[in-house]
């Protein structure tokens, strides 16, 4: 079925021969025009320009990828801590190479420690990890982590990466989702969450989580931050015992903490110890953590 | 109550300091945080060490002799699976009044099986950009929090690249 919307869309794109009339009379019970150039977009993007995603295309995924994940936990109902975190990484993103994207951050509730972003500019972390934090540059490792991932496009060249083939579906999905209804609602709920899991269960590669790693440490370096609180916050999660289930799918997603440590040490070492005597911690992180 | 609260803020403090590390190579134990402090001693490979706290890329430490000093943070692997359990389960009390599931159970949690079985939630999506900050308000309050914008030059060996800004605002 999905399979013949796409193609249906991609012969809408490019002005195609009536033949496909039909099909697109039947889509336009389930999108609206907006959505069919949205939509056709994707399919011009991804198959026939065959690389690039768009930063409307990235907002739509990202937005369906967060709702995925929020309908797995919901946000911690602190509006406080939703708006603290928010202009923390507002402000990292803000020195950034993408300062005006509209970055959306949360904590979400769950007890498992996990962050997760995805493009467009959502960033998530887990109450889990939250409560492990030390100091706001220990938030501002994870945060800065996470929007360059976002920077980097990972999760998008992951997919293409990953699943070529199952990507237009994916996305053709993404952008449907919320506008359909019925048996097609269904579709797009799976297929959009055939997306997210393989995003966020399967994970990254490891060298993509050591660069984001890097990146971070600059970023929060850039933004004022002491940047070796990255490596304070995953030595506190190395303490975490890999048999305690809180970590199961941190750990299975990403390399093990101290191999990351490790990865710092050689590629970074001293050469932003400069900065280490950057921000720590702040009034406002003990008073949203007391 | 607010008293037994301190008290066991100044618990998990005081455990907090005393985790314990490994020296993973052979590093100065200085005087002072500092790379042309004076060297109390050396620690060999393998050294035990009790953390005392972190500065900058430095780590303040107790040697099983007695002696305490600065080494780098680099230079130690935390011990794997001590206190720290412990101490975000006491976290979690304090925090959210419940029982510290977080060492107890994975079944709240966001796990595999919550991401596949999950019912995507767009109002929730909705409510997380409602809190949404402006670039002119993080600024305001980052400079409240003393943090200003920082040069920092790209990295040798290495491919990172949101290090340069697109927007000619670099600080």
């Amino acid at each position: 079925m999905i399979r013949r919307l796409c193609l249906s869309l991609v012969a809408a794109g490019a002005l195609s021969a009536p033949a496909h009339a039909f099909d697109l009379n039947e889509l336009s019970k389930y999108l609206t025009p907006e959505n069919i150039e949205s939509a056709t977009k994707i399919i011009n993007n991804t198959v026939e320009a065959n690389q690039v995603v768009g930063p409307r295309q990235e907002v739509i995924m990202g937005q369906n990828v967060m709702a995925t994940l929020l309908g797995a936990a919901p946000l911690v109902k602190d509006a406080a801590l939703q708006r603290y975190v928010n202009q923390v990484g507002t402000w990292i993103a803000s020195q950034s190479a993408q300062p005006q994207l509209n970055w959306h951050f949360g904590v979400i509730d769950s007890p498992n420690i996990n962050a997760f972003a995805a493009p467009g500019g959502y960033v998530l972390i887990t109450r889990g990890l939250w409560n492990q934090l030390r100091s706001e540059a220990e938030l501002a490792a994870i945060l800065a982590h996470e929007i360059s991932h976002v920077i980097n496009k990972d999760q998008i060249e992951a997919m293409k990466s990953s699943n070529r083939g199952a990507i237009t579906e994916e996305l053709i999905t993404a952008v449907l989702n919320h506008k359909v209804q019925g048996e097609r609602l269904d579709l797009a709920k799976k297929a959009t969450k055939a997306a997210t899991e393989g995003l966020y269960i399967k994970g990254l590669s490891k060298d993509t989580e050591y660069a984001a790693d890097l990146n971070g440490m600059l970023l929060a370096a850039r933004a004022g931050y002491n940047p070796y609180a990255m490596v304070s916050m995953l030595q506190t999660l190395g303490n975490v015992s890999p048999n305690d289930s809180a970590v199961a799918l941190f750990f299975s997603t990403h390399p093990s903490p101290q191999d990351r440590i490790d990865q710092i040490d050689r590629k970074i070492g001293d050469q932003l110890e400069a900065y280490a005597n950057g921000v720590d911690n702040t009034a406002r992180f003990s008073k949203i953590s007391r | 109550m607010k008293p037994l609260v301190c008290a066991l803020l100044l618990l998990i403090a005081q455990s907090a300091l005393a985790d314990s590390g490994t020296v993973i190579r052979n590093s100065d134990l200085r005087e002072k945080p500092f790379s042309d402090s004076r060297s109390i001693a050396t620690l060999s490979s393998n050294s035990k060490i009790e953390i005392q706290k972190n500065q900058g890329t430095w780590m303040q430490v107790k040697t099983p002799q007695g002696q305490v000093g600065w080494i780098k943070l680099l230079n130690v692997r935390t011990q794997s699976g001590t206190r720290n359990n412990g101490l975000a389960t006491l976290g979690n009390v304090i925090k959210t009044g419940s029982s510290g599931q977080t060492v107890t159970t994975g079944v709240k949690g966001l796990s595999a099986e919550q991401i596949q079985t999950a019912e995507p939630n767009m109002a929730e999506v909705n409510k997380m950009e409602s809190y949404s900050s402006s670039n002119s308000e993080a600024s305001r309050l980052a400079r409240q929090a003393q943090l200003s914008p920082k040069k920092v030059a790209p990295l040798s060996n290495s491919n990172t690249n949101v290090n340069t800004p697109n927007n000619g605002r670099r600080p």
